[in-house]
């Protein structure tokens, strides 16, 4: 299938070049593939900054290793070599900071926020993180929601986070692409965005479409509902998937297809380019999402909040599909009644991928003491989790989960420098993220509040913080 | 009554009070644990605590006793049971659905004396599952319905036993501010109008009640009901708890207790720290989220995390409000207090011997020491970090079963890799 989709891309771009030169000042059609789109684009930029050697710090390098008395040297927005014996080079801006005491680990990756879509203070009128009005919304796009004032984004950088996907709300089977942001300040999304990262598509399971749209008396009204729902939404996408293809391959009748935001982007998981964010509660409801897969041939990334993952972590692990899960939370409804404390740590040993996620604006900025939770709850059940594994629940696995784990979530030569200072333990709830860097230029100092960015929103009160 | 039969009726109670509680009474002995007593003992590094027929009978160094069973405290840390204040726990199963929800009422006329307490459901999962966590009371507040009072809160232990109420009545709950404005006409001017109207009439109640009650006075706007329970307030007989967050509200709400001369206690109170000095020489105590710096409202928009540590710095006795559902992560929320500068003691205090001295049951709960209730937790270290957990739970100086519906769960799908049998195990 893979070696299929290749040669289609490919000969895609061949003919989409033929066209553009034989057509001459003719509008070319708007080419659909997310790949190639150059729409909203990332305008992030690497911020300049001077190498930086940290050492003497216990460093987890989310390669599973925990290294005493290590070093952590970065340059130019990237790791350039973490280890015991690293000698300094001789450049005269190289910061050296000794960490004795002190512990690194990589930046803290969110995969389940809603920072920007419904910001603070929790507004009507900046509530935009649901669109509520149909229960296929694929075509609406969170990052044009996101509001970058939000001052929740600075509280998430203090609790050490880099980079965050924001997802729409879970009112649609389908509710719209999500969007992965480096957590750094910008006057537009575009400037948040992590630069190449795929673009989420955010499912829905369970009780909250069918309490949506069942209470208006529209489809769905039930889970059988909800599975008739995404069935025809993937019916729909390989048509439009095929017209595309037939059109771009010289097939039909020359005319391109038009373009529907809808099913581009459920045609964009279907061509591996976007991946599925899936809310889901059950285990049952979770394998089915698994058998829908198989039936369109396109795969899930990540299912969210998966209460009941531990139920079926072999098949989670068999369908290499990560969950995204809360070390604690349970009983705000039915779907989330089952919850045990040891779901990530029983997800994990099933060799199934594991990540901590928030929802939450203040679970994000505790990512780590939830880790620390849940590493907790499985070694309680004889288990023997160490924080150097446990700490992939919050990076590596995450990126994994959100498709950027080649650039990002974890300390590794070349990679981006994604990575936190902490003043402790982070696996102790008395410890603090002391310097977060992003893509190795510093973006907070606890100790210094040149290095405390403030939101324009948050003006308001500054004047006053007094008393 | 006799002074020989008042004694046989309250040795009937004790042993009412002992048998609720199925387990037999036993003897227990911790050894070498850090003991944090609360009282002028201070911190104890490696002390021995003795249990007998439900109450402290020793803390000290070298204790033996015959027969006792023997927990092993080393490296361990023994604290009061922990005292969740307002939430839900035994009101609410699952937040979702209605009728598992016991917390409010809609009802027009039902305010100050909604009564939750009664309808407690001792055998709710969210008893167990807090149970494991070390809480072993909490104190139950109702949610706001149509009226600026939510009504009664009540303290019940953790025991899930059917008679679960230490005390009851022991304050009215308010809420002053936006929620408040929004319930009772759309401004915070029509909300402190209806708070003044209330107690107004309530006087107006009480030196007219025969009158009332004859139907020889004029129609007051509120049920006798509610009119006695704000009585219990303007008499000091129980606290009023106001919920409340904006600087110049926390202001207002002082103005008027004062004006009332009523026992105050704040909640919520996210701007606190900016009034705190005036909070403190108010006297009133106050109930905060050490976990929640969200400006999630204009009401709130000073919100940070240290503001417990501030409050506390000023002089104001600080309590700590929990979830319901996870009511033992209040632990959490402490030590959160505690690296934004609250000092440990007093964020243990602020979840045991404070809240008891502010709503009740000081009198045998929230200190270790011989002749109180042995209501404690054994934790495998500091009870503030997120990698303790309770080891052995005691209340009435009975051990307490730490299993829990999520305990089964975990037991039965621990394995599931290798053995996917599951609805045969129990």
């Amino acid at each position: 299938m893979k070696v299929m989709q290749f040669s289609k891309s490919f000969l895609a771009a061949f003919v989409g070049a033929a066209f553009l030169v034989g057509c001459g000042e003719e509008e070319p059609a708007t080419h659909p593939k997310d790949s190639e789109s150059q729409a909203f684009i990332s305008q992030y930029e690497v911020r300049e900054y001077h190498p930086v050697l940290i050492k003497n710090a216990t460093i987890l390098t989310a390669t599973g290793e925990k290294i005493e008395n290590g070093s952590v040297l970065f340059s130019e927005g990237e790791i350039v070599a973490v280890g015991t014996d690293i000698e300094p080079p001789s450049d005269d801006d190289l910061e050296v900071i000794d960490a004795e005491g002190k512990w690194v680990t990589p930046g803290l990756i969110d995969v389940h926020s809603h920072l920007g879509v419904y910001p603070a203070p929790g507004v009507q009128s900046s509530a935009d993180g649901n669109e509520m009005t149909a229960p296929v919304t694929a075509n609406v796009w969170a990052e044009h929601s996101v509001w970058p004032q939000d001052p929740q984004f600075q509280l998430a950088l203090a609790g050490g986070v880099t980079s965050l996907q924001i997802l729409p709300g879970s009112a649609n089977l389908v509710g719209g692409r999500g969007v992965t942001l480096k957590n750094v300040p910008g006057r537009s999304v575009m400037e948040m965005k992590f630069p190449e990262a795929p673009y989420g598509l955010k499912m829905a399971c369970g009780e909250n479409p069918k309490r949506v749209y069942g209470s208006k008396g529209q489809a769905p009204m039930t889970r059988m509902g909800n599975v008739a729902g995404y069935r025809k939404s993937w019916i729909a996408a390989k048509d439009y998937m095929e017209k595309w293809d037939e059109y771009e391959s010289g097939l039909g009748n020359g005319k391109p297809p038009k373009r529907d935001l809808r099913l581009e982007s459920l045609a964009g998981v279907l061509r591996g380019e976007i991946l599925i964010q899936n809310h889901c509660y059950r285990a049952d409801e979770m394998l089915v999402m698994m058998e829908i897969a198989k039936e369109f041939d396109f795969k899930v990334t990540t299912f969210h909040h998966g209460v009941e993952a531990y139920k079926i972590a072999d098949k989670l692990a068999e369908n290499d599909v990560c969950s995204a899960l809360w070390s604690d939370w349970w009983g705000f409804k039915q779907e989330a009644y089952d919850m045990v404390e040891s779901n990530v740590a029983l997800v994990d040993k099933a060799g199934a991928c594991a990540v901590v996620h928030s929802d939450s604006a203040t679970v994000i900025q505790h990512l780590n003491k939830e880790a620390a939770k849940a590493m907790t709850s499985g070694n309680r059940l004889g288990m023997d989790i160490k924080p150097e594994h446990a700490i992939k629940w919050i990076t590596i696995n995450a990126a994994k989960a959100i498709g950027v784990e080649e650039k990002t979530g974890s300390l590794e030569e070349g990679k981006m420098a994604d990575i936190v200072l902490w003043d402790g333990n982070p696996f102790s709830v008395y410890t603090k993220a002391e310097k977060v860097y992003v893509d190795g230029a510093l973006m907070f100092d606890r100790n210094n509040e040149h290095f405390q960015p403030v939101s324009d929103f948050k003006l308001t009160t500054i004047d006053t913080e007094s008393n | 009554m006799s002074k020989l039969l008042k004694s046989l009726a309250i040795m009937a109670l004790v042993v009412g009070a002992g048998s609720h509680n199925q387990a037999q009474a036993e003897s227990i002995l911790i050894k070498g644990a850090k003991v944090y007593t609360m009282t002028s003992a201070g911190t104890l590094e490696n002390a021995d605590v003795l249990i007998e027929d439900g109450l402290i009978r020793n803390i000290g160094d070298g204790i033996s006793a015959s027969g006792a069973k023997i927990l092993d405290g080393k490296g361990k840390v023994v604290t009061s049971g922990i005292f969740a204040l307002e939430n839900q726990i035994g009101l609410v199963e699952i937040g979702a659905i209605e009728g598992t929800r016991d917390s409010g009422t809609e009802l027009e006329d039902s305010g100050a004396s909604f009564r939750v307490s009664d309808v407690f459901n001792a055998k709710s999962t969210l008893i167990p599952m807090n149970r494991e966590g070390g809480v072993t009371r909490t104190l139950i507040k109702p949610y706001n319905g149509k009226s600026v009072f939510a009504g009664y809160g009540a303290i019940m232990d953790m025991t899930g036993d059917y008679d679960s109420l230490i005390l009851s009545d022991v304050a009215i709950f308010a809420t002053y501010g936006e929620h408040a404005a929004y319930l009772s006409g759309g401004s915070r001017a029509s909300a402190l109008q209806e708070l003044k109207k209330s107690f107004a009439q309530a006087k107006e109640y009480a030196a007219n009640k025969e009158a009332i009650k004859r139907g020889e006075y004029r129609q007051l706007d509120y049920s006798f009901a509610d009119l006695e329970a704000l009585n219990r307030v303007l008499s000091k007989e129980i606290p009023l708890v106001v919920s409340v967050n904006r600087a110049n509200d926390i202001l207002t709400i002082l103005e008027f207790a004062k004006s009332h001369n009523i026992s105050l206690v704040l909640s919520g109170v996210a701007e606190g720290w900016k009034v705190s000095d005036k909070i403190a020489k108010a006297g009133v105590p106050v109930i905060v989220d050490p976990m929640d710096n969200i400006p999630s409202s204009f009401e709130s928009l000073g919100k940070r995390y240290e503001n417990a540590g501030l409050l506390n710095k000023a002089g104001v006795k600080v309590m700590f409000s929990s979830s319901t559902h996870n009511a033992d992560n209040v632990r959490q929320a402490a030590g959160n207090a505690v690296a934004y500068g609250m000092p440990y003691d007093k964020a243990l205090a602020a979840m045991t011997s404070v809240p008891a001295k502010v709503f009740g049951g000081a009198s045998n709960y929230g200190k270790l020491m011989p002749g109180f209730k042995a209501e404690l937790v054994l934790w495998t270290g500091d009870p503030f970090e997120v990698t303790t957990y309770a080891d052995t739970v005691i209340i009435d100086g009975k051990v307490q079963d730490l299993s829990s519906r999520a305990k089964r769960l975990e037991q039965r799908y621990k394995d599931i890799s290798t053995d996917n049998n599951t609805f045969y195990r129990k």
